[in-house]
């Protein structure tokens, strides 16, 4: 559930810009203001959570040994879970921080994806700390903690999947700053593919063709369109050997849809694209 | 019971639909846009199945010989590829006034009113000519092809194929009049031809043709190189004669023609005059089945049931202005401008004056609400009585109204739940995800279970307190994800009124096409019923109408706990209009047959086009009085089946709805659909947010 990212054993995250996204995120940085990420599943926000970390605290001295804590929400995920809890132990109870609480002892990024997962009980707790106050209030110890200076949250959603029947309450996002996120454009996400799954140009740039696609049918409902993360792994499967068709079975038309009439309006568009 | 045979039919045309389905969303994931397909037999003149900008027509088989090297999956995904990419490659975007790279300009430096569409002032161009309308359409489905080999390699080997088993329909050359010979050449050029046999005095202008349209395989040729090159083309093709045929022709390969092009032989300025008149293609020409017939589509008309033929001279006449009767005529607007004109040419249909098949006028000479203390009983198992809401006395008449369960008449053969499905059959994957997502999802976290997937932590710690204090600990230590029942019975309630036999206005979609509002109601339930089968919520079918208080009948199409096979859709093609809507019976059978299905979520939709009625139904309080007493007693129905746990919702496509079920119904238990043609879709964004809150 929570993933740490240790600045010594970590390069440089790849992440090509699409628009503004790295500035906005070093301003809203600077003035510690909360930041919200939207976009498709498989688009890049936890890539670009893991970029930007690098960018302000990965080569800084003094920062957090784990500068960025990662939680992937889910809806059994309590408050406890996130703020901390007294376990049992030889010398009596202990009180072990959770990961939020962690972020904000040490100053590291705080980020919670897919937040609106989390009931929204949890997610009240985070009220506090995305205002003026940054304070987190810890009710089993009867205290507050001030947020490290350095501390961020960062929250991620896919309002497209999520909208039916989950959303973040206004009172919880308002608090953000919301960058939106979209599949890149056909010339960026080959180069994408093409760093990602060492696949040459050309079919890196047929694999970014298919998903524009197939996105249109995203567009339409039929299917959730493929992320570029989907077609990384086709690339990395074709660069291993396995025919172009064959990849997009297995990686593509199994993963988009169960229905065999969508199956095959995909099957089509693939083999339209890769020759046998 | 079903016949193996008819078994099979169904079979057929349920693999059919599927094809159909898939097509539509290919050709969606390659151009973006929705279509539906319709086949077309053999013997429909060209005209006929000229698609429209939401409609594909296609052979209802696909053109196979002996000499094909094609399957039929084949020749279907070439066809509908070649569609979609006209709509992907800008076709139907034209701009006269946009510069394009490979031709020095010819068309007019003023292109007319900018006001008016491009599409719409194309054929002006060609002086309003058939034939004009047809080369460019020629030129385009080569610029389409080219274009579609470089961004669809894997598609290059069975295009080619279906593309020689075109030339190999094509008739010869040398039975044609010039004019028809070097059409005939340029059609070959650009089915990929390497020869054509043509008369010595021909290798001249098709020699200029070639070197004319061979640049519209340039990568960055545009519809509107297509344009200038159709404009060069018909100046040569104007020039030739319309009649005799020449006896001796010759092999002529076009990769040995020269074909440098020369624009100064060219007059382009008096081609609208030289052209006016021209006839197209339709006589002599021999279609070329994978691509589209060039119909009003192409100056951009909607309509669909009229020839380029008689649809051009009503272009004409409108000059450059818009197409359409007038801005004033908001209805002419939003139906699209061409479909007055069109129309008009057809002599057109006027929706006002669809039939009212049934209209709901009580018997003359009787009052039936004259004997209104008998009470009524039940005579037969499949009789149910039930109480009917006097607003006006404030109290329920005992055993007051009979419901007669019937099977609903079985209409053999009848597909239209399958025609339905391929007309919405878009819808249901997404509303399939939507229903998943509303749902609970799946797995429920069971705490301090004896089994499971985890520790459970605040039951470990006392166990282990328990442990060192000496008490006998509790073994239940584990957390324990178990999968949820899907737990959701659903009833749906049709109205089969005598008024659900109203004809709807035609649809420009489906030309030719006769649709009731029974028919949308079915098409509505189809399209739900097919979702509700993927995500696994049970759900019933059922009919009402009646003719009279002892005579409320309920057709059951489908039950509710009953198993989804081909006869159910028999059924629901069966139903037919039939007298009144008497609705609270109904309801209140429904209510208690959902008392018997152990559902933890209940919930009963109502889809009528009206207001109650019946022929002894509130009439002895006076005509006035009558709304107010079948109103109140539908929604006391609509109360008591809320107090039996089911949710009803009252969804009507009467565009008056809200005036008389906004007093009596609850807020949020009904629905009212302002065009009758949204229904299956509303109903399937109703339901999702219906399961969305309950």
């Amino acid at each position: 559930m929570t993933q740490t990212v240790t600045p010594s054993t970590v390069d440089a995250p790849f992440y090509l810009p699409v628009r503004d996204e790295v500035e906005l995120f070093e301003a809203a940085y600077e003035q510690r203001i909360p930041v919200l990420l939207k976009g498709p599943t498989g688009c890049g926000k936890t890539r670009f959570v893991e970029h930007m970390v690098w960018r302000l605290l990965g080569r800084r001295s003094g920062a957090p040994e784990q500068p960025l804590i990662t939680v992937s929400c889910h809806d059994d995920l309590t408050s406890a879970d996130l703020v901390g809890r007294y376990l049992l132990s030889s010398e009596g109870t202990t009180w072990l921080d959770g990961p939020l609480t962690q972020a904000v002892r040490t100053g590291a990024i705080c980020y919670l994806d897919e937040v609106v997962e989390a009931r929204k009980d949890t997610t009240v707790i985070l009220h506090a700390l995305t205002d003026h106050r940054r304070i987190l209030p810890v009710e089993r110890l009867g205290t507050t903690i001030e947020a490290h200076p350095d501390f961020l949250l960062v929250v991620s959603y896919n309002p497209g999947y999520q909208a039916t029947a989950k959303d973040l309450k206004p009172s919880t996002r308002q608090r953000f700053m919301a960058i939106e996120f979209t599949y890149p454009e056909r010339d960026l996400e080959t180069r994408i593919i093409t760093h990602e799954a060492h696949v040459d140009e050309t079919t890196a740039r047929d694999l970014a063709f298919l998903g524009e696609q197939l996105r249109r049918l995203d567009e339409a409902g039929v299917i959730e369109g493929p992320s570029t993360r989907l077609l990384v792994h086709v690339g990395g499967l074709i660069t291993r050997g396995i025919a172009p068709r064959r990849a997009c079975d297995v990686g593509l038309v199994q993963a988009l849809s169960d229905d065999p009439d969508v199956q095959e309006a995909v099957t089509q568009v693939v083999e339209a694209v890769f020759p046998a | 019971m079903t016949t193996l045979r008819e078994t099979a039919e169904l079979e057929v045309a349920a693999a059919e639909d599927r094809t159909r389905h898939s097509l539509a969303l290919y050709y969606r994931a390659l151009c973006g846009e929705v279509c539906s397909l319709i086949p077309y037999d053999d013997g429909s003149s060209p005209w006929e199945h000229a698609d429209t900008e939401t409609t594909v027509w296609l052979p209802r088989e696909a053109p196979l010989d002996d000499h094909a090297e094609f399957d039929a999956q084949e020749w279907y995904q070439v066809a509908m590829t070649h569609r979609a990419m006209h709509r992907a490659l800008g076709t139907f975007d034209i701009d006269l006034a946009r510069d394009e790279p490979l031709f020095a300009r010819m068309r007019p430096t003023d292109p007319g009113d900018p006001d008016v569409p491009s599409l719409r002032r194309l054929a002006g161009l060609f002086g309003h000519s058939v034939l004009g309308v047809h080369v460019f359409a020629t030129c385009e489905d080569l610029r389409i092809d080219a274009a579609t080999d470089r961004l669809l390699p894997g598609l290059v080997k069975p295009a080619r194929a279906v593309h020689h088993g075109a030339l190999h329909e094509r008739p010869q050359p040398a039975t044609l009049f010039p004019r028809a010979a070097a059409v005939e050449a340029l059609v070959r050029y650009s089915l990929g031809g390497s020869i054509v046999w043509a008369a010595s005095v021909m290798h001249e202008p098709i020699a200029r043709i070639v070197s004319v349209v061979q640049h519209l395989r340039d990568p960055r040729a545009t519809v509107e190189s297509s344009l200038e090159a159709a404009l060069r083309v018909c100046d040569i093709l104007i020039g030739l004669p319309t009649e005799g045929a020449h006896r001796s022709t010759h092999q002529l390969r076009f990769a040995d023609l020269d074909t440098t092009l020369d624009d100064s032989r060219f007059d382009i300025a008096t081609l609208p005059d030289r052209m006016a008149g021209a006839e197209g293609f339709a006589g002599w020409y021999h279609p070329v089945a994978y691509r589209d017939w060039p119909g009003p589509r192409y100056v951009g008309a909607p309509a669909a049931d009229v020839s380029l033929e008689a649809f051009l001279p009503q272009v004409a006449q409108a000059g450059t202005a818009p197409v359409h009767v007038g801005k004033d005529d908001e209805d002419a607007d939003a139906q699209g401008p061409g479909r007055a004109v069109a129309e008009a040419v057809s002599g057109g249909a006027d929706p006002a004056a669809a039939p009212n098949l049934r209209p709901l006028v009580p018997v003359v000479g009787h009052e039936p609400w004259a004997d209104l203390d008998t009470p009524m009983t039940s005579r037969a198992p499949n009789e149910f009585v039930y109480p009917e809401w006097d607003t006006y006395t404030g109290g329920y008449r005992a055993d007051f109204t009979r419901v007669r369960v019937l099977g609903a008449p079985i209409k053999r053969a009848d597909h239209s739940h399958y025609r339905a499905l391929a007309r919405y059959g878009h819808l249901v994957g997404r509303l399939v995800r939507e229903l998943e997502r509303v749902r609970p999802d799946g797995r429920t976290v069971s705490r301090r279970s004896a089994h499971g997937d985890d520790l459970d932590l605040d039951a470990c710690i006392e166990a282990t307190i328990d442990l060192r204090t000496g008490v006998e600990p509790c073994d239940r230590v584990f957390t324990d994800l178990r999968r949820r029942r899907r737990d959701v019975a659903v009833v749906f309630l049709l109205d089969l009124s005598g008024s659900t036999a109203v004809v709807l206005p035609p649809d420009p979609e489906t030309p030719g096409t006769v649709r009731s509002i029974l028919d949308l109601q079915r098409d509505a339930v189809s399209l739900l019923a097919r979702a509700l089968d993927r995500v696994g919520d049970d759900y019933g079918i059922y009919g009402f109408s009646g003719s009279g208080r002892d005579d409320v009948r309920l057709s059951v199409v489908k039950d509710v706990e009953e198993r989804a096979t081909p006869a159910v859709w028999h059924r629901l093609g069966g139903l037919v209009p039939d007298h009144t809507t008497r609705m609270a019976p109904a309801i209140r059978h429904l209510t208690r047959r959902l008392r018997d299905v152990e559902a933890a979520t209940k919930i009963m939709f109502v889809i009528s086009d009206g207001r109650p009625y019946d022929i002894d139904y509130g009439q002895q309080y006076g005509e006035m009085a009558m709304l107010g007493y079948t109103i109140d007693d539908t929604a006391r129905a609509l109360g008591e089946a809320r107090e039996a746990g089911v949710h009803p919702y009252l969804v009507t496509v009467d565009p008056d709805g809200a005036d008389y079920l906004g007093t009596a119904c609850e807020p949020g238990s009904y629905r009212v659909i302002a065009e009758t043609a949204d229904l299956p879709e509303a109903l399937a964004a109703l339901y999702t947010s219906v399961r969305g809150t309950v």
